[in-house]
């Protein structure tokens, strides 16, 4: 471990104030479970990041941005009132279903080779640093630049009442796909636009899976679509 | 149902935000969205790019409000936390890095928040200490911090604008926030 910690050991300040790259703020966070000492300057400089965001210049937010945004969230709560009470605690909307998840996970082969022709087609029409991936869905693409990935699908179904989608990353030689916080319902149209926080470097499928409001920690719903990085 | 949701701490509220109620989302979203906002401008330097964030970051809270962990800090401290990642994420997609640089000194657009209640005008003194010591810090420091925090560029980034070795960027950071917290004092400033 010691040699780990004289790797990381002047690395608190950078992580409390964000200012690490994704790839190596995660391996930072592996040092820290087993780092007393990283642990407790953290937890030391963390309050001042924290206040940080009352040295800005204070401002009040627009009242249209409000009204987007209940517009929004007005439409979603209806939807979870339509599915009843069984929806009311998302934890416990559905039993863990033991479906054969993995199974499904793998893209089959001709889905695979609609996505590299879908990479081909990327790279021609993307001109510069863009790459597009398609899902295996019609109308559905990840948009990747550089270490960044954004999803934007149209023609999505509504998720089941209740529930909304999740995006799953299965990281390169993975086998467990692992909960991001991105969450979202297409619009009316459906349409949808989601941005995958962090580097997607390391990332060998996106997928995405419908899931109780508030989202899962392991994949419990049925695959909306997926898309293979290679 | 007459239940006043103003009347509950926010750590209450979230409970109702958890299954779905959107009147309880609302009541987060009026005590959060001007600080999130005033975050998100600092950050983006432009109306319409902390409109995106702020919406995005509450979007996300409202779907999501079950991963709130009340152990783990305040309702406020989570809301500009996902604020901060997503500014982030929105700032290190785009190409042009520093095409919002411009936006940052002339605010083309303020909306200004009043002082309207007594927790307004407690934030408002606590906000002069932080600006306080921030500004208290030797330049080259508050510049990394400003730079990593708000500019959301990473110590390597920072490094090469600087022309100064990571080490020292890295070590500038701790060195500021550490007599930051020192300024601030424990518990003077609620985060």
């Amino acid at each position: 471990m010691s040699n780990d910690h004289a790797r990381w050991e002047d690395f608190a300040g950078a992580y409390v104030l964000g200012a690490m790259a994704p790839g190596e703020r995660e391996a930072y966070e592996v040092h820290l479970e087993a780092c007393p000492e990283c642990r407790e300057e953290v937890d030391e400089l963390r309050p001042a990041a924290l206040a940080l965001p009352m040295a800005s210049p204070p401002m009040l937010a627009p009242p249209a941005l409000k009204d987007r945004i209940m517009a929004e969230v007005e439409r979603e709560a209806a939807l979870l009132a339509q599915a009843g009470p069984a929806a009311d605690r998302p934890e416990a909307a559905r039993p863990r279903e033991k479906r054969s998840w993995l199974s499904g996970w793998r893209l089959a082969p001709v889905a695979a080779a609609l996505l590299i022709a879908g990479v081909l087609a990327g790279s021609l029409l993307g001109g510069g640093s863009t790459q597009t991936y398609e899902f295996d869905r019609a109308g559905a693409e990840l948009e990747v630049d550089g270490d960044r990935a954004t999803i934007v699908a149209e023609n999505l179904p509504a998720p089941p009442e209740g529930r909304v989608y999740e995006v799953w990353l299965m990281p390169k030689g993975g086998d467990t796909p692992q909960p991001t916080d991105v969450l979202f319902v297409p619009r009316s149209d459906g349409s949808a636009v989601a941005a995958i926080p962090g580097s997607i470097d390391d990332v060998e499928q996106v997928l995405i899976t419908d899931e109780p409001m508030g989202g899962s920690d392991t994949p419990t719903g049925d695959q909306l679509m997926g898309a293979e990085l290679s | 149902m007459g239940l006043d949701l103003r009347s509950l701490a926010d750590e209450d509220v979230m409970q109702y935000v958890r299954r779905g109620d959107a009147r309880a989302f609302e009541v987060v979203y009026e005590r959060h969205s001007s600080a999130a906002f005033s975050l998100a401008y600092r950050m983006m330097g432009s109306r319409s790019g902390a409109e995106d964030v702020t919406q995005d970051a509450f979007l996300s809270l409202w779907r999501s409000g079950a991963r709130y962990d009340r152990t783990r800090g305040s309702v406020r401290t989570w809301v500009l936390g996902i604020v901060h990642h997503r500014a982030i994420d929105a700032l290190r997609r785009a190409t042009v890095h520093d095409k919002r640089r411009a936006g940052d000194e002339g605010i083309e657009e303020r909306f200004e928040a009043r002082e309207r209640t007594d927790v307004e005008a407690a934030r408002r003194e606590e906000a002069g200490a932080v600006r306080g010591a921030l500004s208290s810090l030797p330049a080259d420091q508050s510049q990394v911090i400003e730079l990593a925090y708000f500019g959301g560029f990473t110590h390597t980034e920072i490094a090469d604008m600087l022309d100064a070795p990571v080490g020292t960027v890295k070590g500038r950071m701790r060195l500021g926030l550490k007599k930051m917290r020192g300024a601030l004092g424990e518990g003077q400033v609620a985060v």
